[in-house]
């Protein structure tokens, strides 16, 4: 039996799959956006990344599920929450982490881990669009950009304008007007990064502000919030290509912890 | 003795002119777009045409809302809980609990009987509380925001929202209608949603009868009613509540200018 196995971490934005081999080598990955159809995406996520890994299904030995959509995973054996799973990738890419922030789709969320990669405290905003992915989604709409060039527009601003509202429809409006006053758009976005900055560094204080801080989660992707968080923390917070991976890998660890009988 | 009263809100300008600070001469308001105080003053020619008076016939000029300041001509300027509380006053003068839910901001106060504001609770800090989600709402269900009220009515089991932010509950109806839920159903779940937030400001306030609804809200019969459903209690509505801040003002230019007038030369301001 090989020991291939596969993380699925179906969010509330995009699925992503992680397929890991024995040596914990990453074989295949893949990321797709997520639909109405929860089911039929988590199959086609763990398809995509098989097919990335050249493998086939019959050698996956171990299927793991996480994310906001995990209990749709149903091919899979296992089912972990996302911040078990996020603190274990986290905890695998980068050993020094003590804390992870994971800014995703539509929550939020600040995970204190021990030097296992265990949860020892987490906090988390998944009432509210406001500070999330979905906040930097709708300003960029109103900007009438892609949400995947605002990062390095905002990294041009030469004086960010300062975002007072809180909710994102409010600062929606903020945002026009500002338009409308001939500001800037860099300075805006500027403006705007600072602002989920200063939201997830409250979040994070809620659990201890303790380096090493690893970012994960689809907006750790958005350069221009991995500058606006370093400025706001002023320490560096470490960030990977595969950071959007880290919940999809940590739950093929996990997988991979059961399968061996056990935690490693 | 003609007094005006304009209020200045976050969505739409009202006016009222009112005579000897007993008779409402007329009302207008406008969408308040671009420049305010070009809004104003389109809402002052309508009130003028209306009541067949020219602008120089004001007496005094009050005004309130978030835009109060903007006006140079005004005379006098209160706070809008102060206003509406007046104009929810005048119109039932045993209201002792006033209701706006705004475009902007929602806010509930208790009053006493001369119309001074006790104690107030407002949300001006989420879209969710506020009209702005009605607005929102409409759309992007493609509903013209004066249908939503009359086709609400219709709802024979409304959708409730579980979702608390006006941004995430987007996603959760716009799901509903792809999973075929009656529109009269979904707008009714809205207007509930509305609704229990402005009940749990009521009820951080204190409720206490008789409940005037005054502001945007007051047209919209769908909201009226999600609101009645919840509170479970006799809510005062009148058309003229529509421009409740800004009768309230109009009624405090009034006192203004009779104690202005009644007091010794010598004290004029």
């Amino acid at each position: 039996m090989s020991a291939v196995v596969a993380g699925v971490d179906i969010g509330s934005t995009t699925a992503k799959c992680v397929v890991l081999g024995e040596d914990s080598r990453i074989l295949g990955k893949s990321l797709s956006v997520v639909g109405v159809d929860i089911v039929k995406d988590a199959e086609r996520a763990l398809e995509a990344a098989l097919a990335d890994a050249h493998l086939s299904r019959s050698e996956v030995s171990f299927i793991t599920g996480t994310g906001y959509g995990r209990y749709k995973v149903y091919f899979g054996q296992l089912v972990v929450t996302e911040i078990s799973c996020h603190a274990r990738g986290a905890n695998f890419l980068f050993p020094g982490t003590r804390l992870v922030v994971d800014i995703g789709g539509q929550d939020t969320k600040a995970i204190r881990i021990d030097e296992k990669g265990e949860v020892v405290d987490f906090a988390m905003n998944d009432k509210c669009a406001a500070g999330t992915g979905r906040f930097l989604d709708v300003c960029a709409n109103a900007l009438g950009y892609d949400v995947g060039e605002i990062g390095p527009l905002s990294l041009q601003a030469r004086r960010a304008v300062k975002v007072t509202s809180t909710c994102t429809v409010f600062a929606e409006s903020e945002v026009t007007s500002y338009v409308s006053r001939g500001k800037d758009p860099k300075d805006i976005l500027a403006g705007l990064h600072a602002s989920i900055a200063n939201r997830t560094l409250s979040l994070m204080q809620r659990v201890g502000v303790e380096p090493e801080i690893t970012f994960t989660g689809g907006v750790s992707q958005n350069e221009g919030m991995v500058h606006a968080l370093h400025r706001r923390l002023g320490v560096p917070v470490n960030v990977s290509p595969l950071s959007q991976y880290l919940g999809a890998l940590g739950a093929a660890l996990h997988g991979r912890e059961r399968l061996s009988g056990g935690a490693a | 003795m003609i007094t005006g009263g304009l209020d200045l809100g976050a969505g739409v300008i009202k006016g009222v002119l009112l005579e000897d600070g007993r008779r409402i001469l007329a009302t207008a308001s406008a969408p308040s777009r671009g420049i305010p105080v070009q809004t104003a003053h389109q809402v002052l020619d309508a009130l003028g045409e209306t009541a067949n008076i020219a602008p120089d016939d004001i007496d005094y000029l009050c005004t309130t809302g978030f835009g109060r300041y903007s006006i140079p001509e005004r005379n006098l300027q209160v706070s809008d809980f102060t206003s509406s509380a007046r104009g929810a006053i005048f119109l039932f003068p045993k209201t002792r609990m006033v209701v706006d839910v705004g475009t902007q901001a929602s806010r509930t106060m208790s009053i006493s009987e001369t119309g001074k504001v006790l104690k107030f609770k407002m949300n001006e800090k989420c879209a969710a509380g506020a009209g702005r989600f009605v607005e929102r709402c409409s759309k992007y269900l493609q509903v013209p925001l004066e249908e939503m009220g009359p086709k609400a009515l219709a709802s024979e089991r409304p959708k409730l929202i579980s979702s608390v932010c006006a941004v995430l509950a987007e996603t959760e109806i716009i799901n509903n209608v792809a999973e075929g839920v009656p529109l009269s159903d979904i707008l009714m779940g809205v207007f509930l949603s509305l609704a229990q937030r402005a009940h749990s400001l009521m009820r951080y306030v204190g409720i206490q009868p008789e409940v005037t609804l005054v502001g945007g809200l007051v047209r919209n019969v769908g909201m009226v009613k999600a609101l009645h459903d919840t509170v479970g209690m006799d809510l005062n509505v009148a058309p003229d509540a529509y421009y409740a801040a800004a009768l309230g003002s109009a009624v405090l230019g009034h006192s203004r200018l009779r104690k202005l007038a009644t007091a010794p030369q010598g004290a004029r301001g």
